[in-house]
């Protein structure tokens, strides 16, 4: 067993509290009320301060790190199909279509609702109806990502969530690891 | 045969995975909007039946693609000796025998001759789960060691380079491939 910091607190701070933002406005905050507004202002912010950290932050909060290629997808796609293992150190090539598609959809979601509050789009349908379907489409994402994170710990041995929490991903021994 | 990753057939999988969801949804919204009793009308039987159609297709199109995947994987390994319908045979005889992937994987590399150890670092898993493997191997192919399990190819790789036609007990229809 090896053991790999790769999270850095911002990472992990950022994804708990976008789970729990997200969450919260979905679920739980009344629609029309302020504070619906200020929680998906908080997401706002906090997608902007990831845009930065995928530019400057360390090795592997980058964008350029974890980029998929289509061989990237095509090789752990194989590896699926004929029962073989091999860790990555930072996101997963599928893993980062998904997170790439969460991180848009998330701005989507988070610019529909602040044009539903502007004079200009006043009384406007379409902001609201693309904010729903969005928020829907997200939904399904998520389910989606959890399955999709949980499959992987099972397949590869890695456990994905732990290191979302402590950092640090543990490697079984014997696996080739990728960055 | 192609050298290319099917990446077409990977875009036709997403974009109709993201269909289905869309159509699915659209079948459970209409269904729970209408009500027990009407839930049986033509309309939302023909729609639940072209969802799940749908899917099934999904389904169908990703096993291919896994089939296919599987199929480079293990050709891009080739050592020469073996061309592909040689690798065809095998991969029948694979699927008679009902290996599951990972031992059709662990098959391959033990007719290529690789020892356990070996296959467990290209397949990244522990030497005991190779053998368990292996174990699953012999007993879905009627046979107690590796010598015996490679016997049993042993007829295919000497009659192939003359006859492209495989006259063996592996029932391949004339059409095929
Ligand atoms: C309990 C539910 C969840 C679990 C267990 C979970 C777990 C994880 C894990 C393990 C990763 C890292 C994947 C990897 O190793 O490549 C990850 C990344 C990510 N997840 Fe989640 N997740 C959850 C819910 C959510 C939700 C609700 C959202 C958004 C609405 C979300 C958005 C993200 C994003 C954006 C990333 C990328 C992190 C980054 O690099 O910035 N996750 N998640």
């Amino acid at each position: 067993m090896t053991h790999h910091r790769v999270w850095d607190p911002f990472i992990r701070v950022f994804h708990w509290s976008v789970v729990t933002l997200f969450f919260a406005n979905a679920f739980v905050v009344d629609d029309d009320s302020k504070l619906h507004h200020y929680v998906g202002y908080a997401v706002a912010a906090a997608l902007v301060l990831r845009l930065a950290w995928g530019l400057i932050g360390p090795t592997y909060a980058r964008f350029a790190q974890f980029a998929p290629s289509p061989a990237g997808v095509t090789a752990q796609l194989s590896d699926m199909a004929t029962g073989r293992k091999r860790a990555h150190l930072g996101h997963t090539p599928l893993g980062a279509l998904m997170i790439f598609n969460l991180l848009l959809s998330l701005a989507g979601i988070a610019l529909t609702g602040y044009l539903m509050t502007t004079d200009m789009f006043w009384g406007v349908a379409w902001p609201e109806d693309l904010h729903e379907a969005l928020v829907t489409w997200t939904e399904i994402s998520v389910v989606l990502h959890v399955v999709a994170v949980i499959w992987e710990s099972r397949r590869t041995g890695v456990n994905l969530p732990r290191a979302m929490v402590t950092g640090i991903k543990d490697i079984p021994d014997g696996l080739q690891i990728e960055p | 045969m192609t050298r290319h990753a099917p990446y077409g057939l990977m875009i036709l999988i997403a974009a109709q995975l993201l269909c289905a969801v869309f159509f699915l949804g659209d079948v459970v919204a209409d269904g729970l909007e209408a009500g027990w009793p009407h839930f049986m009308d033509w309309h939302f039987g023909v729609e639940a039946l072209a969802a799940l159609a749908l899917i099934a297709g999904v389904g169908f199109e990703i096993r291919t693609l896994m089939a296919l995947l599987r199929r480079e994987a293990h050709l891009k390994e080739q050592l020469g000796l073996a061309a592909g319908a040689f690798h065809e045979i095998v991969t029948q005889r694979f699927a008679d025998w009902g290996l599951t992937p990972s031992e059709q994987d662990v098959a391959l590399f033990t007719l290529k001759g690789l020892a356990i150890p070996e296959i467990a670092t290209l397949r990244g898993s522990a030497e005991g789960t190779v053998k368990a493997h292996l174990g699953g191997i012999y007993r879905k192919a009627g046979v107690n060691s590796r010598g015996a399990f490679l016997a049993l190819f042993i007829e295919d790789l000497m009659t192939q380079p003359a006859d492209p036609v495989p006259h063996h007990p592996t029932p391949v229809s004339p059409t095929g491939t």
